[in-house]
């Protein structure tokens, strides 16, 4: 026994007699057991899946909302709520039937009409969904586990597009909370999934708690990331927001949390000399660290400024700012795809290998015309990501003898200020750091950095008719060859024209105490499976 | 004029020569000028040498073996003190040594900035509201009023307004300390008012500002200058915290508390990054404080006597 | 006296209407933008400008202002854009942590600042004095994340003798409600510690200068009846107001304590909800905290006419 439960011990007796009552906590020895205290990435402030697109929203839905299909760990969908498909010859007819047994946290079956409503709010939203949006036909519920979505024209990505995990992801809720106006939140948390979400525990930015849902039925198969069976080893699940990583790391040592979703790196090497814990890479798609230049207005509305950029950029020194010493954690990315993926490519990434040209650089930004005007560079401070890159953007310009107007705020400012046209001298911008997940980038599915589409494209507004070519190409490719053919063009193509700057591919750690087993790689924490011995 | 002697040497007749006496006062040295003031009051001695040092750091900091402090190389990151990097580096590879003392610039102009806009503008609205009866209720409403705005609130949002950085920390944080010390001034004229003094004073036809200047003035002088160095202090460490949440200077000008505040979530297994302006920061507070009292001792005519 | 305290209760209203506007406005002008956060980085301009109206920030500065002003005047302080609960729901949610941490760390302050400051004054000049300041200077320019930190590091983690974060709601037993807070509470408790123990000093040396004081000793009382029932009493005006104006600092002190141990309180949610740009629970705060501010203003210039009777109104 430690001292700690000693002193519990004699402070009880010695409060019994002042209190009059129990001093321990309402949990027993053994409800603690079946308790898993896990800390989040960032604070759960929110807990619409679709209205909210943050990460930590998404990881937290995936746990109370079932979805249609599930991604697996091979990249594959795999059916989840679906008992079966079927597709028209034509391929413009989707008819899908439900697994029986399915049920809401409110004891209410799960039906096509529930289906039906909470495809339609989830289309509104996602970038894939509004496609289907605009070549629907029609999306009804057939019978009670019968539902019919038939289109205008094929869809050959419509699996992928109901079992992706990016956010918005196509969770089933019930048709009443599902007609709520997608720009609006929804008012109650009645799921589908294997945990009940403990509304009247939660306390925004601080705690969320989460309870087994005793009538979910699993699928037989094993789990897979988002596929396969969910089975919950645990009652309950805590989420404990502590913001501050120094607490973090001493709480998980002292035995207070039992899973960290993301140490910092620096803090690594002392869990992992503590015997208790167990520290491994939580998601081999890891992330992918980007700035983005604005292309609507000087000096990177020439294409040779942005090159120049890009010819002294160090993907090192970005990624040494961002992960630290352990070079396991970070590999260079001459392009904007995933390592280790099926479509990963370096095609045309010559411009981020070798020895950075200082010298070649500046020449080539003479060349753009550019004559020391100032740089507007919005850096969000709060984040420790886009702080570290911002940081070494600062210093690779001024190398670069351009003039730097670093503007420290906040990602709240950063949100809302890169949404601006207007030029720089007038509350507009030139360059913001960001980063995306791996998960999102394997692709040009749900990748929306990479389009080029000018007015259309995300902040920085680039143009490339050449990228737009390739995206439609993939997704009218009908074979994984054609996929990568296309997906090497658009990479080469990007860079050509800068879409954006990537500084390299890194991976994050989590860490865990060893009374918890069944932790598994992933782009999301996943909880099923997940066992805690007292 | 009498004199007391213990020469044995001839006296001419007819001089009167007191007997001796034994010392009982020993000859009390009067020290003057502002050498003997120093040597009187140590405490103000110390003190502000020790932020004279301080300051001349920060004024002279480029000549005092540093580099650039904005100088990245992350290859070099989180090393540990040596004879390269005298106080090790940060997370980013910068020489914590030229950070730590290019950092006294900032953390020194914003402590003495605020102390002397917050403790004038103080003085100035506590005077009006202790004297001026009908203008007291709406000042000290008004002061209230400002101060229940908290001041990371008005900090954050006034960095959202523009930018991060200097001017707008010290705005912030003054705007914040001048409700404090015009309620300090103001209670000291209140309990001043009614003495017997003033009174004398106002019924001998002394108009009000001869009275604030000769009266209420001097006393009021003591407990503020004391305020003042708190506020000096606070300051400083307000925006240590400010830069823990990301609302203080920016980093490219480094101060100790954004140095801190990046190196906080390390400091368990990097703490020389936290402890080194800490440290300075520390004996900073120190000085002014040691400053604040030896002066406050000095200036109070009743505690001339020193200690 | 009754007469006066009305009146400034009733002085209280356009107070909190000027904090209000102002914040308000505040808010209004400054850029970042709540709708912007909740869309996410993978959202569309246009998807921004829906998410704005459903929120109704799109709707001219007055009628947001007068529509917020009402709801007010009716006990309700608007719903969080982020969490799509009451603010007041909120509010009560975190009120009991930062009001336990706060309260306790004012005790712990008074119970040890105060005699530790008469001891220094009693004794001015002697080690015991240099001593006490030494440590209340020292004590004062520490950041209080410092002082967190080392805490947490010696007694939670390397003794094991508190845990390292978290809170305990009283309702749950005495001594786990303590034991989360004990370390907050000496962080926080430090730095104000410090500055009472030396404005008790400077304020108790001035008063033991006094003629009553040397009567008071020439008449024969003991030194403890002088110090405590002559001499503090007359020395308390400028305690009572460093007290009362430290409050405030204990609020900013609890937004640091709070995020460094994890303490789920009103400090968090002020800072999560600034930087999220979600206005109602903002605006639901300050408006609490300058009602708290009134509050303790009024009770300590109550406190200074029962201490010194030379003061009235």
């Amino acid at each position: 026994m430690d001292r700690r439960t000693v002193l519990k011990g004699l402070a009880g007796a010695g409060s019994l007699a002042v209190t009059g009552g129990l001093s321990m906590p309402a949990l027993s020895q053994g409800a603690a057991a079946r308790t898993l205290r896990f800390v989040p990435q960032a604070n759960l402030a929110n807990f619409d899946p679709v209205w909210g697109t943050q990460y930590v929203v998404r990881n937290a839905a995936a746990l109370v909302w079932d979805t249609l299909y599930g991604i697996d760990a091979t990249l594959q969908p795999q059916r989840q709520m679906v008992l079966s498909e079927e597709v028209s010859d034509d391929g413009l007819i989707w008819t899908f039937r439900l697994r029986p047994g399915l049920k809401f946290h409110d004891g209410e079956p799960v039906l096509s009409k529930d289906v039906v409503a909470s495809l339609a709010r989830w289309s509104a939203r996602d970038p894939m969904g509004l496609m289907l949006r605009a070549i629907q036909n029609e999306l009804t519920a057939v019978d009670d586990k019968t539902f019919k979505w038939s289109l205008k024209a094929p869809y050959p990505k419509m699996l992928l597009a109901l079992a992706k995990n990016n956010s918005p992801c196509s969770f089933i809720m019930p048709e009443r909370i599902a007609q709520t106006d997608p720009f609006k939140q929804i008012p109650d948390y009645i799921g589908s999934g294997p945990m009940k979400f403990a509304k009247s525990e939660w306390v925004p930015g601080a705690k969320a708690v989460f309870e087994k849902f005793t009538d979910y039925t699993p699928r037989q198969e094993k789990a897979s990331w988002l596929a396969g069976g969910k089975q919950m080893l645990v009652d309950r699940v805590e989420w404990v927001v502590i913001p501050d990583p120094a607490t973090a790391a001493a709480a998980l040592q002292n035995g207070e949390v039992d899973w960290w979703e993301s140490p910092i790196p620096d803090l690594v090497p002392t869990l992992k000399k503590n015997r208790n814990i167990g520290v491994d890479i939580a998601d081999p798609l890891g992330n992918i660290g980007a700035f983005r230049m604005n292309h609507l207005h000087p000096p990177f509305n020439d294409v040779k400024a942005r090159r120049a950029v890009l010819m002294a950029l160090s993907q090192e020194d970005y990624m040494r700012a961002v992960v630290g010493d352990d070079t396991a954690l970070w590999k260079p990315l001459p392009g904007f795809f995933t390592p280790d993926t099926p479509l990963y490519t370096e095609e045309g990434g010559e411009i981020l290998k070798g020895k950075r040209d200082f010298d070649a650089a500046k020449k080539l930004l003479a060349e753009s015309g550019y004559s020391g005007q100032p740089v507007t560079c919005i850096v969000a401070q709060d984040q420790p990501i886009t702080k570290a890159q911002g940081d070494v953007t600062a210093d690779l310009l001024k190398r670069l003898g351009m003039n730097v107007d670093f503007v420290a705020t906040d990602w709240g400012t950063v949100g809302s200020r890169r949404a601006q046209k207007t030029p720089p001298g007038q509350g507009g911008w030139q360059m913001f750091h960001s980063w995306h997940a791996g998960a999102d980038c394997i692709n040009p599915a749900a990748y929306t950095a990479i389009r080029a589409n000018g007015d259309k494209a995300w902040f920085g507004w680039p143009t490339s008719p050449a990228v737009e070519k390739e995206v439609t190409n993939w997704f009218d490719a009908k074979s994984l060859d054609d996929e990568k053919a296309a997906v090497g063009r658009l990479n080469r193509a990007a860079l050509e024209d800068v879409v954006y700057a990537p500084t390299g591919f890194f991976l994050t750690y989590t860490a865990w105490r060893k009374n918890i087993a069944g932790i598994a790689k992933g782009p999301l924490p996943f909880f099923w499976g997940v066992s805690k011995t007292a | 004029m009498t004199v007391s002697t213990t020469s044995t040497a001839l006296v001419p007749p007819g001089l009167v020569v007191a007997p001796h006496l034994p010392d009982l006062l020993l000859p009390v040295a009067i020290r003057r000028g502002v050498l003997g003031f120093l040597r009187n009051h140590p405490t103000v001695a110390i003190g502000g040498a020790l932020l004279l040092c301080l300051v001349l750091v920060g004024i002279f900091a480029p000549f005092l073996g540093t580099v650039d402090p904005t100088a990245l190389a992350p290859a070099k990151r989180t090393r540990a003190p040596s004879a390269d990097f005298w106080f090790g580096t940060d997370m980013l590879g910068r020489d914590i040594y030229s950070r730590v003392l290019y950092g006294a610039r900032v953390s020194l102009t914003v402590g003495l900035s605020v102390a002397a806009l917050a403790s004038l503008a103080g003085l100035a609205i506590g005077l009006v509201s202790g004297f001026v009866r009908w203008a007291d209720g709406i000042v000290m409403r008004f002061m209230d009023g400002l101060m229940s705005i908290p001041p990371i609130l008005l900090a954050v949002a006034l960095m959202a307004l523009t930018r991060g950085s200097v001017g707008n920390v010290i705005l912030a944080i003054t705007v914040a300390e001048i409700p404090r010390v015009s309620r300090l001034v103001r209670s000291v004229v209140l309990s001043l008012r009614e003495q017997p003094y003033v009174d004398a004073a106002v019924a001998s036809g002394t108009r009000t500002p001869m009275i604030i200047l000769r009266h209420i003035l001097p006393n009021t002088l003591a407990p503020m200058l004391v305020q003042a160095t708190y506020i000096c202090a606070s300051a400083m460490i307000v925006e240590s915290i400010l830069s823990f949440i990301g609302a203080g200077t920016p980093p490219t000008i480094p101060s100790w508390g954004n140095i801190m505040a990046e190196g906080r979530a390390l400091w368990q297994v990097k703490p020389y990054i936290v402890f080194f302006p800490a440290a300075f920061l520390s004996v900073t507070v120190l000085a002014v404080n040691l400053l604040g009292d030896g002066l406050r001792d000095a200036l109070d005519p009743r505690m001339a006597k020193g200690l | 006296m009754v007469s006066y305290i009305l009146r400034r209760v009733l002085s209280t209203v356009p107070v909190m209407a000027i904090v209000a506007l102002f914040v308000f406005s505040l808010l209004y002008i400054a850029p970042g933008d709540p709708a912007a956060v909740i869309a996410g980085d993978q959202a569309s301009p246009a998807d921004v400008e829906r998410i704005r109206e459903g929120l109704g920030l799109d709707r001219p500065f007055l009628v947001q202002f007068g529509t917020w002003l009402w709801r007010i005047l009716h006990g309700d302080l608007g719903t969080s854009i982020f969490t799509n609960l009451p603010v007041s729901a909120l509010i009560a949610q975190r009120i009991e942590p930062t009001l336990s941490l706060m309260v306790l760390t004012l005790v712990l302050t008074i119970l040890v600042a105060v005699p530790l400051g008469v001891v220094a004054a009693w004794k001015a000049g002697s080690w015991v004095d240099r001593t006490i300041m030494a440590f209340a200077v020292f004590a004062f320019s520490l950041p209080v994340f410092v002082v967190g930190y080392v805490l947490a590091y010696v007694f939670a983690l390397q003794l094991d003798w508190l845990p390292v974060q978290g809170y305990t709601p009283l309702a749950e037993g005495f001594w786990p409600w303590l034991q989360n807070l004990i370390l907050p509470a000496l962080a926080l408790g430090c730095v104000y510690i410090a500055l009472i123990a030396r404005i008790t000093r400077a304020s108790m040396l001035e008063v033991l200068q006094q003629d009553y004081i040397r009567t008071a000793r020439a008449k024969g009382l003991d030194q403890r009846s002088i110090l405590f029932v002559h001499a503090l009493k007359n020395a308390a005006v400028p305690i009572i107001t460093v007290i009362g104006i430290g409050v405030a600092l204990l609020i900013g002190g609890a937004v640091v304590t709070e995020s460094v141990f994890a303490i789920p309180g009103l400090g968090r949610l002020t800072i999560d909800a600034i930087l999220r740009r979600d206005y109602p629970v903002i605006q639901g705060i300050v408006l609490m905290f300058s009602f708290l501010y009134v509050l303790v203003n009024l009770m300590v210039d109550v406190t200074y006419t029962l201490v010194d009777p030379r003061i009235r109104y």
